[in-house]
């Protein structure tokens, strides 16, 4: 596989982080979240797509544009569990990213920031497996 | 505002850092072995530590049950699989991973575990100075390979930070930067 340049790593962070305000934002106009931990999500959501957009910034690229809603988020929005699930899958997807991201990125001064959301994405995804009533918080 | 700790907070901390000093790694470097700069000597402390914190889950085992002992559990075997990742990268390097200590020399370090709550604070502890080497790691190792074993192990790490604090009634997520922002 050919080796990604910092600012397609960026980018490609910050279309996940857009693709999950926008599902938080989505969950909470249709009640599809509680409120708080869906508040809670979307913040930090927004932390961190503004944190990429300022390293992209010093990159001279302009951020990717928002994506419009998926199929998957409009389904998923029917129930509090449902979106959960979705929720999960999305998170797990981030968290992946980011994993790769922080190892793979030749800026090393975004190594351990990036780590550091990786760590709260995963924190995400516990937060909602006990949203969902799940007993077991470790895969 | 100066920052505070809690009592809790204060309690984990202190106890962690006995652990952490009773890793080992404070020896001469050896003589033979993979040069320095090939991140082996990173590793070895982070599995110094891998080896204290297997140890301190099996203490926190004895006051814990139901859900919250099925979930120390299993985090305590992940813990176990990162040992093996961990000496097997050092080995690879052409290192001599460290040992761990005895069960009971590990115990001298450990706070008294009464209840849950101390248990899980004690973890929480622990967890977070994980998920920070692990990040520190990911800074310092030289080679993309070590880099991404160091955030794979690191994101289990803040899984069961999140879990750990779930346990303990507390929100799985603490902020939007874990251990520092861009």
């Amino acid at each position: 596989m050919a080796e990604r340049s910092d600012v397609d790593l960026l980018e490609d962070l910050l279309a996940r982080e857009n693709r999950l305000l926008s599902a938080y934002e989505a969950a909470l106009r249709r009640e599809a979240i509680d409120v708080a931990l869906g508040e809670t999500l979307r913040d930090h959501e927004q932390e961190h797509a503004r944190a990429l957009e300022e390293a992209l910034r010093h990159t001279g690229r302009r951020s990717p544009r928002a994506s419009v809603p998926s199929h998957e988020l409009t389904a998923a929005l029917r129930s509090r569990a449902s979106f959960a699930r979705y929720a999960v899958d999305l998170e797990a997807k981030a968290l992946a990213s980011y994993a790769e991201a922080a190892a793979a990125i030749r800026n090393p001064r975004l190594r351990q920031p990036l780590g550091s959301i990786m760590a709260c994405e995963a924190a995400h995804e516990v937060a909602l497996r006990e949203s969902l009533g799940d007993r077991s918080l470790v895969d | 505002m100066a920052p505070s700790l809690t009592r809790r907070e204060a309690l984990g901390g202190a106890a962690a850092a006995l652990v952490l000093a009773s890793c080992g790694g404070g020896g001469p470097p050896p003589s033979t072995g993979p040069p320095p700069g090939s991140g082996a000597a990173l590793l070895g402390s982070l599995l110094a530590l891998e080896h204290a914190v297997v140890a301190a889950y099996a203490a926190c085992e004895e006051v814990l049950s139901g859900d919250t002992l099925r979930n120390t559990r299993a985090i305590a075997e992940q813990e176990r699989a990162h040992v093996i990742k961990l000496q097997g990268l050092i080995r690879d390097l052409g290192g001599e991973p460290p040992p761990g200590r005895s069960a009971a020399e590990y115990a001298r370090t450990f706070p008294r575990l009464r209840e849950p709550g101390d248990a899980l604070a004690f973890a929480e502890d622990l967890e977070q100075r994980q998920v920070r080497a692990y990040l520190e790691a990911l800074a310092e190792l030289p080679d993309l390979g070590l880099r991404s074993a160091a955030a794979e192990i690191g994101a289990d790490e803040a899984v069961h930070l999140a879990a750990v604090r779930v346990l303990h009634g507390l929100p799985a997520a603490q902020g939007p930067f874990v251990t520092g922002a861009l």
